[in-house]
């Protein structure tokens, strides 16, 4: 079941390489979301507690509501364009990204052999850290940044499931509002840099340079 | 308890107190009441004369007690005159923006305090982000263009290094695997104990990854420019507060894993990364320095040097480590002084241009002379603290297997030595220009805390206590270093 969760997300990574539309990442992180949320819900199906619902249900509220809910608040108030302005073409896009999932899969193959790790969920949360820097280094809008960065998150999230490594319900918490906090805070920064700047794209940031 | 809530709940605390509470004065009261206790207790705990015991995960060992020491003495001063700062006229936008100014400094204090004492790599991750979190709002002070942009571009990349970071510390877990550790929850003490028992690819990788995403906090090269940015546009006490304590809070991050890497075979791999890193950063800051015409950027700069000979310090080892350690607190001293009166000379010449300025000694007599302290101070002049704390890393390298790491350090630092007196000299002396008004400079808490602060960093360096003596090397020796 990981593994068929895991292999979803890789679609709507690469779902993302090829969309030119700005709504359509929104909805992916909406997705991805909704994913994370259904692993984290698997261990409880056999052994309920209402305790340990408690991730699974602030992580669903933060990733699937909150966050997509604020950037499109954000997309409709600022009135951004509905494409995101590649710095490269897409047809590219979708190469470099087919060609480091390869790379990626390839090695989690190769360490596999020494160390005990679940192939797929850890290379597709690998994958995701991948594609969340292309998006944010080949995508000109802000707000598409702020996207990358959230399947950045999203990978490295899931690449902790993958690695089954246990943190304390209250770091898990803790880590979900510090993302929840930086994304808030982009969203005022975006804000104010509409008001303050003509555009939002990254060519406008051009200011502080040595 | 005691030790806790003074040390982590009351700053939380407080800073929902200032949410509630509107005036600047009441907030100031506050603040300045909370980080006096703080520093009491900080001190208390340092010397010895409290033994805390922390619950959940935090704990108090040599490194966590001097890094907190410094926290709270920066955070200190930085209260101090930030009252006086933000009485200073500044545009309507921004105006509004200062009620969170004490909001955001003690929830800064809170965060940063977790982040130092925790011992759960999970629990600092945390911390340490919300550090950011606190910090970027206070970089936007100014509400200009600038500020935004330097705000954005600081909050972006710290935000992705750290995630680096996690994945870093996901992959420590993965070391764990197949030992007494695996399926253990993630606090340093235990690593350290079993570190030899970890896999030594995870390992390294982890180090990595910790070390790169971290960099970014850190504000070594090649990751510095967020940092760079934020430090040169915020208001010059959250680049006091930035440079002598936030840098080193993530420093600590990686000073955990190296730790734990100490006793293992990829010891000298960390080691070579360290001295590339540290190296980089002064060559860095030797570019730089060439062609730097704002002063703010010049100093944060000098930050990058000076975090990069601590990291060079760390990587040689052996007395460059004890060092480097000195170092911390000489730099922390030493950029708040700097800072301080970097902000005097800004808010009387409104500009950050080194072309705009000239003449600083003649207009301001009390910040010009404390600027050209605080500069000979930074270039370790004698008795200044950061003399002896740069020969002790320079008779560390001397003595190292890699000698020619000091050669390198020596002239790019003789160059730095140069540009920077330069371009400070410049701003100090010159003709001053017609329009400039004699108004006489009065004496302010600003220069009272400079002048204290540069006599602590002259009595540290002189007499150098016992007791902090004794604390380095208790670090040293949990570094499996021997002096």
């Amino acid at each position: 079941m990981q593994n068929v969760l895991s292999i979803l997300f890789c679609l709507s990574l690469f779902y993302l390489a090829v969309t030119p539309r700005v709504k359509a990442y929104v909805a992916v992180l909406r997705f991805q979301g909704i994913l994370l949320t259904i692993l984290l819900m698997l261990p409880f199906i056999e052994q309920f507690s209402i305790f340990a619902v408690i991730l699974p249900a602030t992580l669903f509220i933060i990733k699937v509501i909150v966050i997509p809910r604020y950037i499109n608040k954000i997309i409709l108030e600022l009135d951004i364009k509905r494409t995101i302005e590649p710095t490269i073409q897409q047809f590219n896009f979708l190469l470099l990204v087919i060609f480091s999932f390869i790379i990626i899969f390839l090695a989690a193959s190769i360490l596999s052999q020494s160390t005990e790790i679940e192939i797929i969920p850890f290379a597709s949360g690998f994958a995701a850290v991948a594609v969340g820097i292309f998006i944010i280094i080949f995508r000109k809008k802000l707000i598409i940044h702020v996207a990358g960065f959230l399947v950045l998150e999203n990978g490295i999230f899931l690449f902790g499931t993958a690695v089954a490594s246990e943190l304390p319900i209250m770091i898990e918490i803790g880590v979900l509002l510090d993302v929840f906090v930086v994304v808030f805070l982009m969203g005022i920064a975006l804000n104010r840099i509409s008001s303050t700047f003509e555009g939002f794209d990254v060519t406008i940031l051009r200011r502080l340079k040595d | 308890m005691l030790e806790f809530s003074v040390l982590i709940l009351i700053p939380l605390i407080a800073a929902a107190v200032c949410y509630l509470i509107k005036g600047t004065r009441s907030q100031y009261a506050i603040s300045l009441t909370v980080s006096a206790f703080h520093l009491l207790f900080s001190f208390i705990i340092f010397i010895g004369l409290y033994k805390p015991n922390l619950p959940f995960f935090f704990s108090t060992d040599p490194l966590s007690k001097l890094f907190l020491l410094i926290l709270s003495n920066v955070y200190f001063w930085v209260v101090l005159i930030s009252f006086s700062y933000l009485k200073r006229p500044v545009t309507s936008k921004a105006e509004a923006g200062k009620k969170y100014y004490f909001l955001l400094l003690n929830f800064y204090l809170f965060a940063n305090t977790a982040a130092i004492l925790s011992n759960h790599f999970g629990m600092y991750w945390v911390a340490a982000e919300a550090t950011t979190l606190s910090v970027a709002p206070l970089i936007y002070y100014y509400r200009n263009e600038e500020a935004l942009e330097a705000m954005w571009k600081y909050l972006f990349l710290v935000s992705v290094g750290i995630a680096f970071a996690f994945i870093g510390i996901l992959f420590l877990t993965l070391s764990a695997n197949g030992t007494i550790m695996e399926g253990q929850q993630l606090f340093f003490s235990e690593f350290v104990k079993n570190a030899t028992k970890l896999n030594p690819i995870w390992l390294k990788a982890s180090f990595i990854f910790i070390f790169v995403g971290l960099s970014t906090k850190i504000g070594i090269a090649p990751m510095h420019s967020g940092d760079v940015d934020a430090t040169s546009n915020s208001p010059s006490p959250i680049a006091a507060l930035m440079s002598g304590s936030l840098r080193i809070t993530a420093l600590l991050g990686v000073m955990r894993i190296f730790q734990i890497l100490t006793p293992t075979t990829s010891y000298e791999f960390a080691k070579l990364i360290l001295i590339i890193g540290g190296l980089l950063s002064v060559a860095v800051a030797f570019i730089f320095m060439f062609k730097v015409n704002n002063y703010k950027r010049l100093l944060a700069y000098s930050s990058v040097e000076h975090l990069g000979i601590i990291t060079l310090g760390i990587g040689v080892g052996g007395l460059a480590f004890a060092g480097a350690m000195y170092h911390v607190i000489y730099n922390s001293l030493n950029k708040m002084v700097l800072f301080f009166t970097a902000g005097n000379i800004h808010s009387r010449f409104k500009t950050r241009e080194v072309n705009g300025i000239k003449s600083v000694i003649n207009l301001m007599p009390w910040t010009g002379w404390l600027f050209l302290l605080s500069f000979f101070a930074i270039s370790a002049i004698p008795p200044f603290g950061i003399f002896f704390s740069e020969l002790m890393i320079f008779e560390g390298m001397l003595f190292s297997n890699k000698p020619w790491i000091l050669a390198v350090t020596m002239f790019l630092l003789l160059f730095i030595f140069i540009n920077m007196g330069k371009t400070l000299f410049q701003m100090l002396y010159g003709e001053k220009s017609e329009k400039a008004i004699q108004e006489k400079e009065s004496f302010e808490i600003i220069h009272f805390s400079v002048i204290v602060l540069l006599i602590l960093l002259i009595a540290i360096g002189t007499i150098s206590p016992g007791i902090l003596q004794e604390n380095i090397l208790s670090i040293s020796k949990d570094f499996g270093i021997r002096l």
